[in-house]
C-alpha cells in the first residue's frame, strides 16, 4: 500500500531519526510504496484559526505554504503513519503543527459520529492512521496511553482510525512484523 | 501576595474565545481580593518569551487554550516545550498551574484526554495542579448576544474566586461550567435528523455566501491525481 509518513523529528541527527528511517526501509522492503515527510524541512506556518481553508477557499488553507504538500500526500495514501519522539510526555510541536494544518481536509458541516458531534467528511476516501512514537526522554507509559489517546480522537475526526501504534523500544524489524499483522 | 498570570495559548490572539473565557476568571480572582493578573498572549512573539520567564516567577499560572485537533493547538506545545527546563527546579519553585480548554464542539468529552495530560504535564514540572476548566460551544460565543453568555460568564467569576479564595478550582463548578458530557441518545437520535436542516449549518452556510465561496463548498482539491 501507499504509506505516507509524516515525521515530527526535530533533530537530524538523534536517535529516533536513525529508528525511522531503519524501519521506513523495512516497510519498502515488504512492498509498501513509502515516502517520508521532514516535517523540520517544510515552511509551516501553522494554523492560526481563521477558518478560510473552511469558508474562503473550501479545502484549502488560505497561507501560502507547505502544508498543500502535507494535505496532498496524506488524501493521496492508503495509510499515514505519524511519527514522533515524546517531548514533555506528547508528540512534537513539530508534528502538531502540521496536525493542525490537515483540517482542509474536512467540511465544517456538522455530523453525528460515534455518538458525538464531528465534522462531514470533504472526501470519499481517507488514510487509516498509524503512529510511530520515541522511546527515551523522561516519557512513560501512562504518557505513550495519554498521547495515542488524543490521535485516536484525531483520527476519527479526520473521518479514519487509528490502525496501528507501536513505540521504538523494540527492533524495528519486530515493529515492522507487528505493522504487517495489523495495518 | 499571590500573583496570577493568565496565558492565552489561542494562535487568534486577542480576539479569541479562550482570552474572552479567560477574562471573566480573572474578573472573578479579582472580586475575590486577588491584584490584578498580568496577561500574556502566545501568539505575539514578546508574550510567548515573556511568558516563559513568567513561568519561573507567577505563583499561579492559569493557561488557556482552543482544542485543535484534539489536543493542545502547536503553539501551545511550542510553549510546553519550552518549559522543560523548569521540569528540574527545586520542589515548590514552579507555579501553581491551571488550565483552561474551550472547543467548538457541544460536548465536553472531546477535551477529556488532553485534560488528562494537561494534569500529568503539572505533575512533570513540580506544580500544585489547581484544575482544568473544560467548556464546550465555544465558537457559538462569537455567534450569539453577549446576554446569551450570562450564565457562562457568571460561572467562570466564580471559578476565578474560588482559585483566590480557596486556592483551587470547585470540583462542582467545573462540572457544571463543562455543560453536557456526551449527548444523551435522545438528543442525539433529533441531532442525527437536525443535521440535514438548514439551520444547523445556517452560520457556516452564511460565511461561506458572504466569501462568494457556497458553488465551492465541497471541493476536495487534492483527490485523484492530487492536481488542483
Amino acid at each position: 500500500m501507499r504509506i505516507a509518513i509524516l515525521n515530527g523529528e526535530p533533530d537530524p541527527s538523534s536517535a529516533f531519526q536513525m529508528y525511522l528511517h531503519d524501519f521506513a526501509r523495512r516497510l519498502a522492503s515488504a512492498g509498501h510504496a513509502v515516502s517520508t515527510l521532514d516535517l523540520r524541512k517544510l515552511n509551516l506556518k501553522g494554523c492560526s484559526g481563521c477558518w478560510g481553508c473552511w469558508v474562503k477557499t473550501p479545502g484549502e488553507c488560505v497561507k501560502r505554504d507547505d502544508s498543500a504538500t502535507i494535505c496532498r500526500s496524506a488524501i493521496n495514501s492508503d495509510l499515514l503513519l505519524l511519527a514522533s519522539p515524546l517531548t514533555m510526555g506528547f508528540t512534537t510541536a513539530l508534528l502538531k503543527r502540521a496536525a493542525d494544518q490537515m483540517i482542509p481536509l474536512v467540511h465544517p458541516y456538522f455530523v453525528v459520529d460515534g455518538g458525538e458531534i464531528h465534522h462531514r467528511a470533504r472526501y470519499a476516501k481517507y488514510p487509516k492512521l498509524g503512529l510511530l512514537l520515541g522511546a527515551g526522554g523522561d516519557s512513560d507509559a501512562e504518557d505513550r496511553e495519554i498521547t495515542t489517546e488524543m490521535w485516536r480522537r484525531m483520527a476519527r475526526n479526520l473521518k479514519s482510525q487509528l490502525v496501528f501504534a507501536a513505540v521504538s523500544d523494540r527492533t524495528a524489524q519486530e515493529v515492522a512484523d507487528e505493522f504487517a499483522r495489523v495495518a | 501576595m499571590n500573583s496570577l498570570v493568565l496565558l492565552n495559548g489561542s494562535p487568534r490572539g486577542e480576539r479569541s474565545n479562550s482570552m474572552k473565557m479567560l477574562s471573566r476568571v480573572a474578573e472573578g480572582w479579582q472580586r475575590g481580593g486577588g491584584p490584578e493578573p498580568e496577561v500574556l498572549h502566545l501568539a505575539h512573539r514578546a508574550g510567548f518569551d515573556r511568558a516563559v520567564q513568567a513561568f519561573a516567577e507567577a505563583d499561579t499560572l492559569l493557561l488557556g487554550m482552543p482544542l485543535y485537533t484534539d489536543s493542545m493547538p502547536a503553539l501551545v506545545k511550542s510553549y510546553i516545550e519550552a518549559l522543560q527546563p523548569r521540569t528540574a527546579a527545586a520542589d515548590g519553585a514552579n507555579p501553581a498551574l491551571g488550565f483552561l480548554v474551550q472547543s467548538g464542539f457541544p460536548e465536553a468529552s472531546h477535551s477529556r484526554p488532553l485534560e488528562r495530560y494537561l494534569q500529568k504535564l503539572a505533575g512533570r514540572l513540580g506544580s500544585r495542579y489547581v484544575g482544568t476548566i473544560v467548556r464546550g460551544g465555544g465558537e457559538s460565543l462569537q455567534m450569539v448576544p453577549d446576554r446569551a453568555n450570562q450564565k457562562l460568564w457568571a460561572r467562570l467569576r466564580t471559578l476565578g474566586e474560588q482559585l483566590y479564595r480557596e486556592g483551587s478550582f470547585g470540583a462542582e463548578e467545573l462540572r457544571a461550567v463543562a455543560g453536557v458530557e456526551r449527548m444523551p441518545a435522545l438528543t442525539l437520535a433529533l441531532a442525527r435528523l437536525a443535521v440535514h436542516l438548514p439551520i444547523v449549518n445556517f452560520y457556516w452556510n452564511g460565511v461561506l455566501k458572504k466569501n462568494g465561496a457556497w458553488q465551492r463548498r465541497f471541493a476536495a482539491p487534492y483527490a485523484g491525481s492530487g492536481q488542483t
